[in-house]
């Protein structure tokens, strides 16, 4: 394993409990489930999944990279305490645990640092093994124990403590809420615009991702703008307004069902219609699918992610928009939480084909589409970037051939990858983000057209 | 036909797909016992057939990208199962239907895919051997596998020839002991992934049905 630097890849300093290997069985019985005993069962270890991983493709004399081989991590441990015939002859399938601390280092930085759970593999395997699922599925078992990445484990405690993955207090939340709404106000030249905190009855309460709120609030001032437009009523929680959701990452299924939860009762506490989040890939694939499985929260109104909320005004004649404002080329990267997780792949198109006048698509795309390298938390753990930045030439490539001047995206987490990999391989071109494209497409009606437009929809 | 051929070719083999028959039943209850994830989210949309094409997916080469980019693997592939096919359905064919094998085009028919399955077999384990990824990711069982699968086609084929410097009682019998013993061994050993193929399929494309993912097609 040359690619990771073990000396930075240590333990969780923040959890110095002693390596206990003989924990890991036991742990696997309390996770497994069957759609993964199915996928460590099935693998025949044909390799077709090695020609369609960007790391072997980045890679391809290392054998290490093979996704089976990073699966086999755990099936190994299946194998020795569940199938059959490695209960007896363990030898024959290779089947064992890890013994030492060394071993569950190894096991460490294969799950969390050679694989961004992109489940490229898994759409590319002929029986079907979900290879992502059973990486994750890895990850828990160590989070358990507390091996994980300090990066993440970092994260993790944020967001237990705080409700949030960075911390925001809620004096900071209001304060910066404040501060967007004047900008907007200002920017739109309007004293109507309001961003209200726990309102009850609205259409929908807005998730958003906590860097909007701590470090970049240019898409959440966009949305408040593209909502105040289309005439919404719309809210955010005081408490579970945060649509990250690091359970997904470190495989902690708790984690993953408190983060979601808060979401899904302030929606319920405000008795919304709706809950729409705000452009996150793992945030959509957390809150729109795999939370309610985790807090086993039986889903009772409509979640969607902010991207079919503007499809939808679009359709609906809602938003004023002129293509002719976005007149660099834009390309658009499918995150893979958005397309091969959740199936989103028209609506952001609808979008990019009306608020811009060169949209082309990258190759592969849609279900085929690279990842951006920086998915399942790989950017918060930053002893993996070498190796990261490595594989991201697949992608930077397919990026590099479109010959487009921005590629668009979906996804925070996407924007950031991209973003780092465009500047390490020198790339001519800006990231942005769907709303990025969309606000600046908009077309803003004079003062008395909007008070009329917004007098006519209440009436509606 | 000796006592010990004709046992071998029914009491015998009976026996082990018997034995086979209730290995797989308890493999399906063993699958089975793993808690199910109950989906509580609604779905997206009305089904858009995914389950369908997922467990169709073997029979649509172009949906992956490793065939795609290397169409002799799943050419390859192909060959290799039919031979299977051929191979298990001569194991019925001997004992119970010894007619059809007096058909010479029928039986240079079985000769020639056992054959070719016998080629892509040893091309297989060439691949394994060659191949540093997949070096690295084979277990005992993935080669003994697939030896004793490519030396099954090589008895099937000497199993029905009417040459009788290759063809007699002994590798009739050979060929019903390695069945035999594949009837005991398969649902222990990675050859079983037929019976788990329907499973893993079903479950990746309810998840996509529900998703909705895949509405391209």
């Amino acid at each position: 394993m040359k690619a990771i630097n073990n000396k930075s890849a240590g333990r969780c300093t923040s959890n110095p409990a002693p390596v206990e290997p003989g924990r890991i069985p036991e742990l696997l019985h309390k996770k497994i489930n069957r759609q993964t005993a199915c996928s460590l069962a099935a693998c025949v270890h044909c390799g077709t999944c090695a020609r369609s991983c960007h790391y072997v493709l980045a890679r391809p004399n290392d054998p290490f990279m093979t996704p089976a081989y990073k699966a086999d991590q755990i099936r190994r441990i299946f194998n020795r305490h569940i199938d059959w015939l490695g209960r007896i002859f363990p030898r024959w399938i290779r089947a064992g645990i890890p013994r030492d601390e060394q071993d569950i280092q190894r096991l460490k930085d294969i799950v969390f640092g050679t694989c961004s759970g992109c489940r490229r593999c898994t759409f590319n395997c002929p029986m079907g093994v979900d290879n992502a699922a059973l990486i994750r599925l890895a990850r828990g078992i160590l989070t358990e124990m507390g091996i994980i990445p300090e990066g993440m484990a970092n994260v993790c405690r944020n967001q237990w403590e705080s409700g949030n993955q960075m911390s925001v207090t809620e004096e900071e939340f209001r304060d910066t809420l404040d501060w967007i709404r004047c900008e907007v106000q200002y920017e739109l030249k309007v004293d109507d615009l309001e961003i209200a905190v726990e309102k009850e009855g609205c259409d929908f309460i807005y998730a958003v991702n906590p860097r909007e709120i701590k470090y970049d609030p240019s898409s959440f001032m966009n949305a408040a703008k593209v909502f105040y437009l289309a005439g919404e009523s719309w809210t955010l929680p005081r408490y579970g307004w945060d649509l990250t959701n690091f359970g997904l990452f470190s495989g902690d299924d708790r984690l993953g069902a408190f983060m979601a939860k808060n979401l899904y009762q302030a929606a319920a506490r405000l008795r919304a219609k709706r809950i729409v989040v705000s452009e996150c890939g793992h945030g959509y694939r957390s809150v729109r699918w795999e939370g309610y499985n985790w807090a086993k929260y039986r889903q009772a109104i409509p979640t969607e992610s902010v991207v079919e909320t503007i499809d939808r005004y679009l359709r609906e004649g809602r938003l004023n928009v002129d293509l002719l404002k976005n007149g660099t080329s834009v390309t658009f990267h499918d995150s893979c939480n958005v397309a091969r997780y959740s199936g989103l792949l028209d609506e952001p198109r609808r979008i990019l084909k009306q608020v811009c006048s060169d949209f082309r698509e990258m190759h592969p795309n849609r279900l085929q589409n690279y990842c951006c390298t920086g998915g399942s938390g790989l950017l918060t753990m930053p002893e993996y970037r070498p190796l990261r930045l490595e594989t991201a030439k697949i992608k930077a490539d397919q990026l590099k051939a479109t010959g487009a001047g921005i590629v668009c995206t979906m996804c925070h987490n996407c924007r950031e990858g991209l973003g780092d990999l465009i500047s390490h391989y020198r790339l001519d071109m800006q990231v942005v983000q769907i709303m990025d494209l969309v606000a600046e497409a908009l077309v803003l009606p004079d003062r008395n057209m909007v008070d009329n437009c917004r007098a006519e929809i209440k009436q509606v | 036909m000796s006592d010990l051929n004709g046992l071998m070719q029914h009491e015998v083999h009976l026996a082990a797909l018997s034995f086979m028959g209730a290995a797989y039943i308890l493999r399906i209850v063993w699958l089975l016992q793993f808690k199910k994830i109950e989906e509580m989210s609604l779905p997206a949309g009305t089904g858009n057939g995914a389950v369908l094409q997922s467990l169709l997916a073997v029979a649509k080469p172009w949906t992956m990208e490793g065939v795609r980019k290397n169409p002799a693997f799943y050419l390859q592939f192909i060959i290799f199962h039919l031979g299977a096919a051929a191979a298990i359905g001569l194991t019925f064919l001997i004992p119970y239907r010894p007619e059809l094998l007096k058909e010479t085009l029928f039986v240079e028919s079985l000769q020639m895919v056992l054959g070719a399955a016998f080629i892509a077999g040893l091309f297989r384990l060439y691949r394994r051997i060659a191949d540093r990824a997949l070096r690295l990711i084979s277990t005992p069982d993935d080669y003994f596998a697939l030896i004793t699968m490519t030396l099954f086609y090589a008895l099937g084929i000497g199993a029905v020839s009417d040459n009788p410097a290759i063809v007699g009682e002994q590798s009739v019998l050979v060929f019903f002991l390695l069945a035999a013993f594949f009837h005991i061994y398969v649902p222990f050993s990675k050859i079983i992934h037929y019976l788990y193929y329907p499973f893993t399929r079903y479950y990746l494309g309810k998840m996509m049905e529900h998703r909705n993912i895949g509405r391209e097609g």
